[in-house]
């Protein structure tokens, strides 16, 4: 078990480093100067642009300069933003909670209607149910959420008046500082009435947009992996023995079978940060997926290096956590080998 | 998902049926499968006809008839069946050549990621060690970037275009290709027909391509049709975001994203470019589905870390 953990944990290393050589090549590979860029047009002397260019160290070799940007990275310096002059480490941070937050309530939304729809499905299979279920999941699994988004935003924020259009929360009617970020949690802390309501209203549709997709897959997992459970010898005895339905289903089925879903979730998390681009845009939730594509439109390469770093360790690091839960919850890998 | 083809194996029949019979037999007896398939044939056909089918140029502007609605609606106008958009461009030669440039973006996707991808699992698989590692730990790397997100970096270093969306989709699609391949290559490796043909003698590219690859067809070709529907939705979530094909090429993507501002006003405009993706991408999803049904590969969905597992 201890060389399988280690194992996972090595074989994580190259991948960090070669995630910090892709994301300091990028920035040499995007057209134009670095500092071109960030002087603007309207040029500079030789003497500064020479002064410039060793200030930011781009008159050593290149291995140096990525020696450099890992030692840098390793320190928690990831650059400064070239359009808001702050450090993009801090910057990240003030938006991920955002991200963070959306996520979560998507992931909830998923798997809250997920798991049972799935495990209704398979114990009524055949049904009306699971077809229903089933074909409601290839829909929804095939969604391009950005125009489910904008569909959503149609009929129900402007036709029904049900929700708000965009952003986290009334700027206008309501103002608190910024505590955890969490604007949930930060409207409860204000103690302003109506705050809490407000924010969760703000929320719905982007968790309804986001958790769509994951909805429907892991609404399939669970359903092909509970059919695959409930074939198996153990269910029959179970049944055999004379216990209840929904004991077997509930306890000895589930149990099992929710091994695949867990795996699952956690490897959604990329495509939820992934997903979550998107659906930032459409909402205008201030978030790291939003922030990313503005980056791009501005050209401000710092805070999309830092950015794709940052997110793709994240994945990284769900990815790893998730493989050694994997290991914790299947016996088979922990002790089999 | 195992069920349907074992009532086809106790069967008995008298004479063996051949080998396309019994896959349409089992794959028809998924209806959503068939029904998938013939949406798509259809999409297909528009899309190599495009210009026979559709009535006007996808980019002719019609000045006096902008953002008029479809026929349905009370102002509607017979000229134009699905109304015109902001520009006055019909909208139903604009879908049905959007057609043409998705199709042509998912296919082209697929083929590429499939080829690099077969050729990069085999050698993984078979090269062992060295290579392995660093071939996996590259896949492994484009695996921690989001999908949609790399596809952007891509796109923002290469500039957007039509080709630059095949390219960052395809690098993006390219780990399931080749951890596919060489997952089920290694277990073929495993087994005695292979070593039979080793002791023989037969060269390793003859052993990789025509000895072990035939056997790991099955699952790459569900993969495959997956891919498709998947490059598909990539590409369009490029074009909304203003980094796929350019204007004034029809792509469903970049259509969606042009009438953004028109959601209050004009509703189908938005509506319907959405819906012609999603119908593409159901349909392709549901045909995905009955080649898994059908032909029976290992599931696969869902433990995509999990190979790489020793």
């Amino acid at each position: 078990m201890l060389k399988y953990f280690l194992r996972r944990l090595v074989l994580t290393l190259p991948t960090f480093l070669a995630l910090m050589f892709v994301t300091f090549m990028m920035i040499r590979l995007v057209p134009g100067d670095p500092i071109e860029a960030r002087i603007g047009e309207r040029g500079i002397s030789p003497e500064r642009l020479e002064q410039l260019r060793r200030e930011m160290g781009l008159d050593q070799s290149v291995w140096k300069q990525f020696g450099d940007y890992v030692w840098n990275v390793l320190h928690g310096d990831l650059g400064t933003s070239l359009v808001s002059h702050e450090k993009v480490l801090t910057e990240f941070l003030t938006l991920f909670p955002a991200t963070v937050e959306l996520s979560l309530a998507a992931m909830l939304f998923a798997v809250i209607l997920g798991i049972p729809a799935g495990v209704i499905a398979a114990v009524k299979r055949g049904s009306a149910f699971d077809h229903g279920v089933m074909g409601a999941s290839v829909v929804g699994f095939s969604m391009p959420i950005f125009w489910w988004g904008l569909l959503l935003i149609m009929v129900v924020s402007v036709g029904l008046g049900l929700t708000p259009v965009s952003g986290r929360i009334d700027p206008i009617a309501y103002y608190f500082p910024s505590v955890t970020g969490f604007m949930l949690i930060d409207s409860l802390l204000s103690g302003q009435d109506g705050a809490f309501a407000d924010a969760l209203r703000h929320l719905i549709l982007p968790t309804i947009v986001l958790g769509t997709v994951p909805l429907a897959v892991i609404a399939r997992i669970t359903r092909s992996s509970m059919l695959e459970v409930l074939s198996e010898d153990y269910v029959r005895t179970a049944r055999a023995k004379g216990l209840s339905p929904f004991r077997v289903v509930g306890l000895h089925a589930l149990r099992n079978a929710m091994i695949p879903v867990v795996t699952s979730i956690g490897l959604q998390v990329g495509t939820l940060l992934a997903g979550a681009v998107l659906t930032e845009t459409i909402f205008s939730w201030p978030g790291v997926g939003k922030w990313l594509i503005e980056s791009i439109g501005r050209r401000d390469y710092p805070a999309l290096q830092g950015g794709i770093m940052l997110i793709s360790s994240i994945v990284i690091v769900v990815n790893l956590v998730v493989d050694l839960l994997y290991g914790v919850i299947n016996p088979r890998l922990r002790h089999g080998r | 998902m195992v069920d349907e083809t074992s009532a086809r194996v106790t069967n008995p029949q008298p004479a063996p049926p051949g080998a396309l019979r019994e896959f349409w037999d089992s794959f028809s007896e998924n209806r959503g499968a068939v029904v998938g398939l013939f949406i798509l044939l259809a999409i297909g056909l528009m899309a190599i006809f495009a210009d026979f089918i559709a009535p006007y140029s996808p980019i002719e502007q019609y000045r006096g008839f902008t953002k008029l609605p479809p026929v349905w609606d009370a102002r509607g106008n017979w000229d134009f069946i699905l109304g015109t958009d902001a520009l006055g461009r019909d909208m139903l030669s604009r879908l049905i050549h959007g057609a043409r440039i998705s199709l042509f973006i998912g296919i082209m996707v697929m083929a590429v990621s499939m080829v690099v991808g077969v050729v990069l699992g085999l050698v993984s698989a078979f090269a062992g060690d060295f290579v392995d590692s660093v071939i996996m730990r590259i896949m492994d790397l484009i695996m921690a970037i989001p999908s949609l997100v790399l596809a952007i970096v891509i796109v923002a270093v290469l500039g957007p275009s039509l080709t630059n969306t095949i390219v960052a989709v395809t690098v993006v699609y390219l780990p399931n290709y080749v951890r596919l391949v060489r997952g089920s290559a290694m277990t073929e490796l495993g087994k005695d027909y292979v070593t039979a043909a080793r002791v023989v003698g037969v060269g390793r590219l003859r052993l990789m391509f025509k000895t072990v690859l035939p056997n790991c067809m099955a699952p790459l070709l569900v993969q495959a049709t997956l891919g498709v529907s998947n490059a598909i939705l990539e590409a369009a979530g490029l074009g909304f975001l203003g980094l796929g094909a350019q204007p004034p090429l029809a792509e469903w993507g970049s259509m969606l994203a042009d009438s953004r501002e028109f959601i209050l006003s004009d509703p189908w405009i938005v509506t319907l470019p959405g819906l012609a993706i999603l119908i593409t991408v159901v349909s392709i999803n549901l045909l995905g589905d009955g080649l898994r049904d059908a032909l029976d590969p290992p599931a696969q969905e869902g433990v995509r870390g999990m190979q790489d597992v020793k």
